[in-house]
């Protein structure tokens, strides 16, 4: 019994599953165990059951890295440029306009 | 060894069913059914008051397991003495004494010690059982244990995690676990205890080898596991010609219980 922190005490355990082959894992929802065997057990109990997943991934919460700073991942200042369709061009294409007089061009819907 | 004599009270009517290969091959595919029924249905009595929700929907999933293997035994059953009973029937129409099922099944579900120790004894029983049978000449159960093995190996891993947690924790999960394993210990090779008939199903390829031989491979197992962990080994077999036909107030009141809704309007389509 290699795998257990603390004997009998339950800690949350996150489970990923994959519906089909190809899919991507998808986190599924958690169950509680007081180590890796039994929330195995749990996991195939509750997401695999009734032949809903091919592939699960079992992880203890405790494990997981976590990362909610906004500062890093919701900086104020503009980083559109960081985007790999470039500059928000919407707010200076208008400006120019209203300075040039011309009138938004119409969506051009194509030859069809 | 018992013979047909003595399994004349399961009252069965074997008509149809002859008296060598077939009537052996009922009272085998008989004892399978009527063992996965009563486990099953007993420990889906810890539905609602498992120990942990996890733990309360694993136990019942594979008592659910244990019920789906009873229903398809017994669909072989009804096809094998052709008497025009259904699976329901069989599963439900007998009075208590009619049950073929293995004496270790008598006990209650207990504690959850109690619980974990006789599904433990009767998995690695069955198990021993169903590898006997993998190769047997009756194709439609061959097929279906197949099947049935792949859930059995899952339902293995989890009841040896639960009695590795059992036996090596201290205090009272030890102990409640070693007066489980004390008091079902000498009803454990009830499971595999002789047939009548046993000899044609040997004969006719259903059976690899005698149950004799089945057990002595699971007890020797079954011991070393236990070994392992420092519980004591198990007593010979308390009583084997009566292995499955004397059945407990235990099980008459669980038989009480199963019976109950059925019985409450016979004939009536559920």
């Amino acid at each position: 019994m290699t795998d257990h922190a603390t004997p009998g005490v339950l800690e949350p355990w996150e489970v990923f599953r994959q519906e089909k082959d190809g899919d991507p894992m998808r986190h599924g929802g958690s169950v509680m165990a007081p180590d890796a065997t039994l929330a195995i057990h749990y996991a195939r109990e509750m997401y695999g059951r009734r032949q809903e997943s091919v592939h699960l991934w079992i992880v203890r919460r405790a494990d997981i890295h976590d990362l909610a700073d906004p500062d890093l991942l919701q900086p104020p200042l503009d980083r559109s440029f960081k985007k790999p369709g470039g500059y928000v061009m919407r707010d200076k294409l208008a400006a120019a306009r209203e300075v040039s007089g011309q009138a938004k061009p119409k969506a051009n819907k194509g030859a069809r | 060894m018992t013979d047909f004599a003595s399994a004349d009270s399961i009252a069965m009517d074997f008509t149809g069913a002859g008296d060598g290969r077939e009537r052996a091959l009922a009272l085998l595919l008989l004892s399978m059914a009527d063992d996965e029924f009563v486990i099953g249905f007993s420990d889906s009595e810890w539905t609602g008051i498992g120990p942990i929700l996890e733990e309360d929907v694993a136990i019942s999933s594979l008592a659910q397991d244990e019920l789906g293997h009873a229903q398809a035994l017994y669909r072989l059953f009804a096809e094998v003495v052709g008497d025009g009973r259904d699976a329901d029937a069989v599963a439900y129409d007998r009075p208590p004494e009619g049950y073929f099922h293995a004496r270790l099944l008598d006990h209650g579900r207990g504690d959850w010690a109690a619980t974990i120790a006789r599904r433990w004894l009767y998995e690695a029983a069955d198990a021993a059982r169903l590898e006997a049978l993998a190769e047997t000449s009756f194709e439609p159960l061959r097929e279906l244990i197949a099947k049935i093995r792949r859930e059995e190996r899952y339902h293995r891993m989890h009841v040896d995690a639960w009695l590795e947690r059992l036996a090596d924790a201290e205090g009272e999960p030890r102990r409640r676990l070693l007066a489980a394993l004390e008091a079902m210990g000498p009803d454990a090779g009830t499971v595999l205890a002789p047939l009548p008939g046993e000899p044609a199903l040997v004969r006719h390829g259903i059976l690899a080898k005698p149950f004799a031989a089945i057990e002595a491979r699971w007890r020797a197992e079954a011991d070393g596991t236990l070994r392992r962990f420092g519980l004591p080994a198990l007593p010979p077999t308390r009583d084997p010609q009566s292995a499955r036909t004397s059945h407990s107030d235990v099980f008459r009141a669980l038989h009480a219980e199963f019976t109950m809704v059925r019985g409450s309007e016979v004939g009536a389509t559920w």
